[in-house]
Formats: structure tokens, C-alpha cells, sequence
């Protein structure tokens, strides 16, 4: 079969394909209550388990799909833009972000659900996300050394393990499958 | 209570982040890359600054990537968040979800919400470019890829999450 995907499509196409990706996006964060701040929380306060479950269903269906296709030479993997690793400024970024999450109540993505079912405090969140986005442009000469360090490409975890995605892709089950059983039998214990 | 009834009446959380994996990879197969949401709010307050002040936006080495294309509002990122936001607003609305209000903690004053509203912001904003993206661009779609920089940043998330949580315990529950 010759590999078509992904496809490469003129700017104009592209942009159209992007609000209709956008528009399932935004019907999915918001159906999964994920625009609602108590909700979003709740993993913290172990009161409501619903953005680990939306979360980590939506890898593994994304990252099956993603690897079967490309097993299946449907999929140029090649082609697949994949997200870059700085090993550092993605674990202190991810830390930082974790407590911005906590007292705002959102994510960005979230923020926008938030605000598009009506919530005001999400619209405060997203000006506040610009001017988190100033502050970094403001302070990038001083932290660009570190910006920078510990590059690792496109690194993923059967490249750096050097085993096949399916014997990962299996971890990632199991490790799911244990976790959504714990929070079921947890919230039933309530 | 029908209308409480109503405004609860999500999804099951497996079947929203079946319908959002789905989303995703489709956005893999169609465009080649994942979604993404936090680079729109950097690229509008660059191109926001670019307005008010050119020449200190242009000092901006970090903002050069936004203000020196043809058409920066042309960003896929952008009208993917732009769909992100009618799809929301057309499932809240349709759902009887939508209602205009200040989400907030029940027994949080005002003034301290916008305080960790726009503080918590900051720190999302911040935080996101230092990790090249957030929830979406970098733990989702990453994640999904299996891509280390996706695995790092969750764990990381929950786990600072959960200490924010265990530090301050009554802002949420």
C-alpha cells in the first residue's frame, strides 16, 4: 500500500481542517466536563477522577491508532512531526504548571471549554496565561541557556528503551487499565 | 432540580477521551502533527504587543518567531483553538450547560478568585513555554506519540498537582 498520510494539504485547507479538528476538540474537553474547574481539580483533591480518565483514554486510542497505521504503512511515522524532549525545562515547566493548574482551575484548552460554557473566572485565567507568555519573552535572554539544555530530539520511550512500541504500548495498558480500576473501585467506595 | 439534573449530565470521562483520542489522531493522520492550545494565547500577545509597542516587541527575542512572518494570525494552532471554542460553546449550549457566571471555590471571595485566576494563569503561561507547550501539545500529544517530553510533563504535572493540593487543602474541596 503506498503511504499517503499525513497529508499534505494547501494552507487554506489546512486552516478549515484545523477549526473542524478544533470544533470535536472543544465538543469532547466540554462533554467530559472538562471546562468545569471543580472538575479539573478534583484529581488533586481525589474528588473527581475524570481528567486522568479523559486524558489517558484519549492517549492510548491516539497512540494505538497512531502506531497500528504506521505498522499498517498507511502512516509515513517519518512524516509525524513528533514533540521535541528538553529533558529539564519540560520536567520544571511541567511542575510549574501543575500548581498554575491547581489555583486557576484550568488548563489552557480547558480555559477555553471553561469560558465557552459561560464561565467568567476562565476568561481572567486566559489573560493571565498572556501574560505568563509575556513574562517568559521578558525573561528569555536570561533562561535561554536552559530553555535549551538537555535536548533529546524527537526521543520516545521505545526509541530510548530500544523496544518495540507494542511491548510499551502494553505497559501503558496495563498501567491504565490498574489505574482506571483503582479510581472505579475507590469512587464506588465513597 | 431537572435543570441541576441537566447541567451534570456529562459524558462518561471514557467516552469523551475516546471521542477527543480519536480527534487527536485524526489530527496525526490529516496535518501530521497534534493539537496544541497554549501557543495561540503566546502568539496573540506577541502579535498584542507587536500593536502597542513595536519596538520593544521586536526586542523581544522570543516574540520574533510571531512578528516576523507574512501572516501570523494564518497559525493552524490558532483556528484550532478558535474551533475549540465554538465546538465547546455549541455542546454547552445545546446540553443547557451554558450559563453565564464567576466559577469559583464555595467559599472563596471574589477578589481571592481573580487573584488565583490571573496568578495561576501566569504561572500556566509561563510554564507552557518553558515546555514548549502544555496539556494539549505537549502531555496529549506527546503522550499519545509516546514521546518522552509527553511522559515527563504529566508526571511532573500530577505530581507537583498533588503537593499544591496537600499544601493548600481547602481551595478546591
Amino acid at each position: 500500500m503506498v503511504m499517503s498520510a499525513p497529508f499534505m494539504v494547501s494552507e487554506t485547507a489546512g486552516l478549515v481542517l484545523a477549526v473542524v479538528l478544533g470544533l470535536f476538540f472543544g465538543l469532547f474537553l466540554e462533554r467530559g466536563g472538562m471546562g468545569n474547574p471543580h472538575k479539573l481539580t478534583g484529581i488533586f483533591y481525589l474528588t473527581d477522577f475524570s481528567v486522568p480518565k479523559v486524558m489517558f483514554v484519549a492517549m492510548l486510542v491516539a497512540g494505538t491508532g497512531l502506531y497500528l497505521l504506521s505498522d499498517l504503512k498507511v502512516l509515513d511515522m517519518q512524516r509525524v512531526w513528533i514533540v521535541p524532549t528538553f529533558f529539564w525545562p519540560q520536567l520544571l515547566g511541567g511542575a510549574i504548571f501543575g500548581v498554575g493548574f491547581l489555583f486557576s482551575g484550568y488548563c489552557p484548552g480547558t480555559a477555553v471549554a471553561g469560558f465557552a460554557s459561560g464561565r467568567l473566572d476562565a476568561l481572567v485565567v486566559m489573560l493571565g496565561i498572556g501574560a505568563g507568555s509575556l513574562l517568559f519573552a521578558v525573561v528569555y535572554p536570561a533562561i535561554e541557556p536552559f530553555y535549551l539544555s538537555s535536548p533529546m530530539e524527537g526521543a520516545t520511550l521505545p526509541s530510548v528503551l530500544g523496544i518495540n512500541h507494542w511491548v510499551v504500548m502494553v505497559f501503558v495498558y496495563l498501567m491504565a487499565a490498574g489505574m482506571f480500576y483503582a479510581m472505579e473501585r475507590y469512587e464506588r467506595r465513597k | 432540580m431537572e435543570v441541576i439534573m441537566k447541567k451534570n449530565s456529562f459524558w462518561s470521562p471514557y467516552i469523551a477521551g475516546a471521542g477527543l483520542g480519536v480527534t487527536l489522531l485524526a489530527t496525526f493522520v490529516i496535518a501530521g502533527w497534534g493539537l496544541g492550545a497554549s501557543s495561540a494565547f503566546s502568539l496573540l500577545t506577541g502579535l498584542g504587543l507587536g500593536k502597542l509597542s513595536p519596538a520593544y516587541a521586536q526586542k523581544l527575542t522570543y516574540f520574533s518567531q510571531y512578528l516576523n512572518v507574512e501572516a501570523p494570525l494564518l497559525n493552524w494552532v490558532l483556528f484550532e483553538v478558535m474551533g475549540l471554542f465554538v465546538g465547546a460553546l455549541v455542546a454547552s449550549s445545546l446540553t443547557g450547560n451554558f450559563k453565564l457566571r464567576f466559577d469559583k471555590p464555595e467559599h472563596m471571595g471574589t477578589g481571592t478568585r481573580l487573584l488565583i485566576a490571573f496568578g495561576g494563569g501566569i504561572l500556566i503561561g509561563f510554564a507552557s513555554r518553558l515546555a514548549r507547550g502544555c496539556t494539549s501539545g505537549v502531555a496529549l500529544s506527546g503522550g499519545a506519540q509516546l514521546a518522552i517530553a509527553g511522559w515527563i510533563f504529566v508526571i511532573a504535572m500530577f505530581v507537583s498537582g498533588f503537593i499544591a493540593a496537600a499544601l493548600f487543602r481547602r481551595l478546591w474541596s
